[in-house]
């Protein structure tokens, strides 16, 4: 395993009327995070927010190329990013106890906080496909190039870290400075991380390592 | 944090306490145990409350420093607002420097807040005016900022400034609407009705009628010789005498005064001032002496000249004689009197300044207690009462909101 202190790029917000971040993802220009009740766009590059949909977001945000995925107390809602539509919802599968969330191969993986889990869950039906174990509680979650990486947050102290999701073994730690914490967590597909800080109402990017093969 | 807990916390944050209780009642972790505490202390469950923050703050562990100090200032507001004001205050402050240290601003304000609302209510104006300082920089939640012009309003009405009073309230009620939070709203208005409400009674020239707090402000500032029977005192622009400590010398000089520029006769004033249903020999002798002492007593402000008839008053300085009344005046309305100056007095002060026993004193408390009109807070010998309109203050506790893990 190797350990090494996150690299912070940049600070975003806090922003009017958000005092807390929840899930965080990403479109391909917008990232998005999640704030009680309403999910936010900003731009990445100037920092500016961009729009906003009401929507019950307490939780992990994630996209799928087309629709976002929203946690909403005890369910999963997709909506419609353009109109802020809910247009399905599935029941989360730790019953309220879920944090964060990231789509990937066509599956959704919701990290259940208190639990220390990662479940791979069917978007269709909401159906559990498979439980990844941590051994810290889980927070936001992503995969980026065939790796799963999830945030922490957990005795006032935050990481990133890579895990093995066959395993659950974990591969690198990148740990956020003393007394931040990391809520949602989204890869933006090349070379940094956006990380929500909760209570703080930021917003931070950080680096991604280099790849270890 | 996990949806449930930032559901519920948001659900407390608008003033749905039950919203947030149905999310988090049947969990038993640290998070959900502090959320239910603080809403059972909104639902004016006390005991129950303290009971879970307790059990919260065990279960977060040594480590989770931030979610104790959440904890840590949810107490210390149960023991302000049920006025155990030995709660220890190094607690508090070591709670809002952990917080204010791991960038947790919104619940270090609200810290803050509760160390001023404390001073406010011991009556140590200039110390909380001084602490409170200016409004934290945006965006705070309007909550916070609805009680932070709360708490400049308590500060301007404990100072007779009606016009800042008024123009805080005006502020805090904008941000609690802003809020949302009805029972704040509501608070608000209840201070703003006391600001409106006749603050005291005018009597003079044998006519009276009742002053709102700007006519009480106005009239202290003029050069008036204003019998004050609120705080028992006579004042004169800068001069001040206190005759607290002397009810037969303020009830002799309060008769004086309500019949000025008349005189009042010997029967009279020994009627008001002794009680005395006839006037013997012995009586009009202790009339000469207490006058003779209210004479001393008022010498750099007036005269009391003997008339054919009794006596009557004679200001220093061409100017008007006013009494300034309690807008109405009830039983025990002496010892109402006194609280009404914003200390926070000890049954023993009272008894001294009323010129009673201590029993009489305790027993007025008592009735007044019973019928809400003071309040105790303190045990044994750090016993103290005020009169509660203190301007209501928002009892609105902040969640201790986003947990680790948020």
């Amino acid at each position: 395993m190797k350990t090494m202190a996150a690299e912070i790029l940049n600070e975003y917000g806090p922003y009017p009327g958000v005092d807390n971040v929840h899930g965080v993802t990403f479109d391909g220009n917008h990232v998005w995070f999640a704030s009680g009740d309403r999910i936010n766009a900003i731009d990445p590059d100037s920092g500016a927010a961009v729009r906003s949909l009401d929507a019950a977001a307490y939780a992990g945000t994630a996209f799928d190329g087309q629709h976002l995925y929203q946690i909403a107390e005890n369910r999963i809602d997709k909506i419609d990013p353009a109109t802020g539509r809910v247009l399905a919802s599935i029941p989360g599968p730790a019953g309220g106890g879920e944090s964060g969330l990231a789509w990937a191969e066509g599956t959704l993986w919701v990290g259940e906080y208190q639990g220390r889990k990662i479940h791979q869950v069917d978007p269709e039906t909401g159906k559990i496909l498979r439980t990844i174990e941590s051994n810290r509680f889980v927070t936001g979650v992503t995969w980026v190039d065939g790796d799963l990486w999830h945030g922490t947050w957990q005795d006032d102290k935050g990481d990133v870290r890579h895990i093995d999701p066959s395993t659950g073994e974990v591969l690198e730690v990148l740990e956020m400075p003393a007394g931040i914490g990391v809520s949602g967590l989204e890869s933006d597909g090349a070379g940094r991380f956006f990380c929500g800080g909760g209570s703080d109402g930021k917003l931070r990017a950080i680096r991604r390592p280099e790849r270890v093969s | 944090m996990d949806a449930l807990i930032a559901a519920a916390a948001r659900a407390l944050a608008t003033g749905d306490i039950l919203g947030a209780l149905k999310r988090v009642a049947l969990r038993d972790d640290g998070p959900a145990l502090a959320l239910r505490g603080i809403a059972m202390a909104q639902l004016g469950d006390l005991a129950r409350s303290k009971a879970l923050l307790k059990s919260a703050a065990r279960a977060f562990g040594p480590k989770e420093a931030v979610a104790r100090a959440r904890c840590s200032v949810a107490e210390a507001e149960i023991a302000f607002v049920s006025r155990e004001l030995s709660w220890p205050l190094a607690t508090l402050a070591a709670a809002r420097a952990t917080l204010e240290q791991r960038g947790d601003r919104i619940n270090a304000i609200h810290a803050l807040h509760l160390e001023v609302r404390r001073m406010l209510l011991l009556g140590q104006l200039d110390e909380a005016e001084q602490r409170l300082g200016a409004p934290a920089p945006a965006p705070i939640p309007p909550a916070l900022t609805a009680a932070h012009h709360m708490i400049v309003a308590g500060i301007a009405m404990r100072r007779l400034q009606a016009a800042p009073a008024r123009a805080a309230l005006a502020q805090a009620h904008q941000a609690a609407r802003q809020a949302g939070i009805g029972a704040l709203v509501a608070e608000v208005e209840t201070a703003s009705a006391i600001l409106e409400a006749p603050a005291a009674r005018l009597i003079a020239g044998g006519k009276e009628r009742l002053l709102r707090i700007d006519d009480v402000e106005t009239l202290l500032a003029s050069d008036a010789l204003i019998i004050d029977a609120n705080r028992n005192l006579v004042r004169s622009t800068e001069t001040i005498i206190a005759l607290a400590a002397r009810p037969v010398l303020f009830a002799l000089v309060r008769t004086l005064a309500e019949a000025w520029p008349h005189d009042v006769t010997r029967e009279t004033l020994l009627i008001r001032a002794f009680g005395a249903r006839h006037a013997d020999e012995s009586h009009r002798a202790r009339l000469r002496v207490e006058i003779g002492r209210l004479r001393a007593a008022l010498r750099p402000l007036a005269n009391i000249v003997a008339t054919k008839r009794g006596f009557a008053l004679k200001p220093r300085r061409k100017c008007e004689v006013i009494v300034l009344a309690p807008p109405v005046e009830e039983r025990h309305a002496n010892v109402l009197a006194l609280l009404a100056d914003g200390e926070a007095w000890s049954s023993s002060a009272l008894a001294i300044a009323l010129g009673a026993s201590a029993r009489t004193v305790q027993r007025a408390l008592e009735e007044l207690s019973a019928s809400g009109k003071a309040q105790s807070f303190g045990r044994g010998r750090a016993l103290r009462w005020i009169t509660p309109p203190l301007p209501a203050f928002p009892t609105i506790l902040l969640l201790p909101g986003p947990l680790p893990g948020g």
